[in-house]
């Protein structure tokens, strides 16, 4: 029996020996009026340090591996030179701090990581900054639950909310991005998730410049100039995100530029300028989004390679698509997509339409030619028009259709889970209103 | 009578001539409404903004020197003589320079809105000094900036 435990001891004695490194860990308290750098500089990797609430004027300089934690009402404030808090250790928690005051260069930061790894930036405030949290050089950080916002004033002097310049494997979560300039930046970078952040009132939503391999998932981005943003980039995956009002005279819900291998399944892209725009796009695939409300639903621009469009649903764009560029067929040999300016008939009852679906109706070109023939929008003449063009289809510039048009919109999968929430409650009071007829009826039968 | 035909036929040709721009002279940037032509990008950073102003009065804007190399490429006929004027803007002030009499410094890791590492200034020291300060680049006059190979054409 001993023999059998004997080497579980010793493995058990082993690791007692590695335990008691956490012990010499110690916790430093940092009271209002003292300093947090001096904090740092006495600290030793694994150290805590603890700032109770207060007004901190100073700038930080971390270089070892500490957990620094601020209480309710920490603010640290930079007096508006360079960076508040330079981060340029690995391993580092930043915890639960007010982050305010950089100076105004173009990388001046709340928090700069540089050349820095597996760090956690987590429920921290940053305002009045330059740019919110920029990150350089640096490999699989992680920001949490952060809240951005930079200084008061036009876009182009601001920074951006999350810059990520040259670096691999970040996790950007649940961050609340409020005016800034692009709320989260990706330059050259690699294999980062986006998950879960809110970003609005800014120029571009997510701006993604030479990176590749990268998820952004249940986003919200509401309100910028453009919402997404994609320039000369690879294998972006967006789903399930809110694109939304970006009501900017020039303004995008989604912009591919010269950039290939984009999926784009499953978003809400709604009250947008111009919903989704693909210039020099290849390789895009477009599944289950809804697609409305827009002023323009589609634009092609220029050349556009095999890129597939199936189950979207193109409702109520002022114009569906506007179409310039080459030839390109939009479904994907089984299903297209509902485009609600649809004419025709599904005589085989399979939920496709017979004749193919034409995008960029002769009126869609003249509209390029002379913008305000907008105001014609709708008009008996404009309709007469756009049949007349349906029942000869030859003036076209570009052939661009979709020959597996769907009879019905697509049912999309949040929106069934809404409805099902929304029908409970009148279906509840609809049911105790017939109990209480019931009970009146039978109560007054009884007493007359 | 004679007088006052020749007052208002002075008057149409001033407002005639005022809509244009016969001095190919750069416009304001409003990085409210300007994007570029070529990438469709917003004009946010205003200093590292080109413009190609041609002899009809065109103006069009660019984010970033590279996209106007494109455009110009793209457009030959601008590079008729007198056709077009090509302005860049000093990255330190945001004056108006012409390509022909601006000096740049490059470096790839230069930044840029669109990452070709060109960044313009309106003389020769100015360009060394970034160079100097930055601790790495070159510094290139219009005749070597002709030579220099954009990120757009590798």
């Amino acid at each position: 029996m001993w023999r059998l435990k004997k080497p579980l001891a010793i493995i058990f004695f082993l690791l007692l020996l590695f335990i008691p490194m956490n012990t010499f860990a110690e916790e430093f308290k940092v009271e209002r009026g003292q300093s947090i750098q001096r904090a740092v500089e006495g600290a030793r990797n694994g150290d805590t340090i603890l700032v109770a609430p207060g007004v901190y004027k100073e700038s930080l300089m971390i270089n070892k591996e500490i957990y620094i934690k601020g209480e309710k009402g920490t603010i640290i404030d930079g007096g508006g030179n360079g960076n508040v808090i330079m981060v340029t250790a690995s391993n580092v928690v930043i915890e639960g701090l007010t982050i305010q005051n950089s100076g105004s260069g173009q990388e001046d930061s709340g928090i700069y990581i540089k050349k820095a790894h597996r760090n956690v930036i987590q429920n921290n405030t940053l305002k009045d900054v330059q740019n919110g949290i920029y990150i350089a050089n640096s490999n699989e950080n992680q920001i949490l639950g952060n809240s951005i916002t930079s200084n008061e004033s036009h876009f182009s002097k601001r920074g951006n909310g999350i810059h990520m310049f040259k670096g691999d494997g970040h996790l950007l979560k649940e961050n609340e991005i409020v005016n800034v300039q692009d709320g989260i930046y990706f330059d050259f970078t690699k294999g980062i998730k986006v998950l879960d952040n809110h970003v609005s009132e800014s120029r571009y939503g997510m701006h993604f410049m030479f990176s590749e391999e990268i998820l952004a998932e249940r986003n919200h981005v509401e309100k910028n100039v453009t919402g997404l943003m994609v320039m000369d980039s690879a294998g972006i995956d967006f789903i399930e995100n809110k694109v939304t009002d970006q009501f900017h005279f020039r303004g995008y819900g989604i912009l591919i530029y010269e950039t290939k291998d984009v999926l784009v399944e499953g978003n809400e892209i709604l009250r947008n300028s111009t919903g989704l725009s693909l210039e020099y796009g290849a390789d895009t695939q477009v599944n289950r989004n809804q697609i409305a409300a827009n002023q323009v639903g589609l634009e092609f621009m220029g050349k556009n390679e095999n890129n597939t469009f199936t189950e979207n649903n193109f409702i109520g764009n002022v114009v569906p698509s506007k179409i310039s560029g080459e030839d390109m067929r939009l479904d994907d040999g089984v299903k297209g997509n509902y485009w609600d300016d649809y004419s025709s008939f599904d005589l085989s009852g399979d939920g496709v339409g017979e004749e193919a679906y034409k995008a960029g109706s002769l009126y869609d070109r003249l509209l390029r030619k002379q913008p305000y023939w907008q105001f014609f929008f709708e008009s008996p003449s404009i309709k007469l028009w756009t049949k007349a063009e349906a029942l000869f289809p030859s003036f076209g510039t570009a052939d661009v259709y979709d020959a597996r048009p769907l009879v019905e919109p697509v049912a999309m999968l949040q929106e069934a889970q809404h409805h099902s929430k929304d029908r409970m409650v009148p279906g509840l009071i609809g049911i105790l209103f017939i109990l209480l007829s019931i009970f009146v009826i039978v109560k007054g039968r009884k007493l007359s | 009578m004679i007088n006052k035909t020749g007052a208002l036929l002075l008057m149409s040709a001033a407002l005639i001539s005022g809509c244009q721009n016969s001095t190919m002279e750069p416009e304001e940037i409003n990085p409210e409404i300007d994007v570029c032509e070529v990438c469709n990008m917003g004009l946010a950073h205003e200093h590292f903004a080109t413009e190609v102003v041609t002899a009809d009065g065109e103006v069009y804007k660019f984010d970033d020197i590279g996209c106007m190399d494109e455009f110009v490429e793209m457009e030959a006929h601008l590079k008729e003589e007198n056709a077009a004027k090509q302005y860049v803007r000093d990255v330190d002030t945001g004056e108006w320079v012409e390509l022909e009499k601006a000096f740049h410094a490059y470096h790839p890791d230069f930044w840029t809105p669109m990452a070709n590492g060109v960044v313009s200034f309106k003389d020769k020291e100015s360009a060394e000094k970034y160079v100097k300060d930055q601790g790495m680049g070159e510094v290139l006059d219009y005749e070597s900036l002709k030579k220099h190979e954009w990120s757009w054409e590798q």
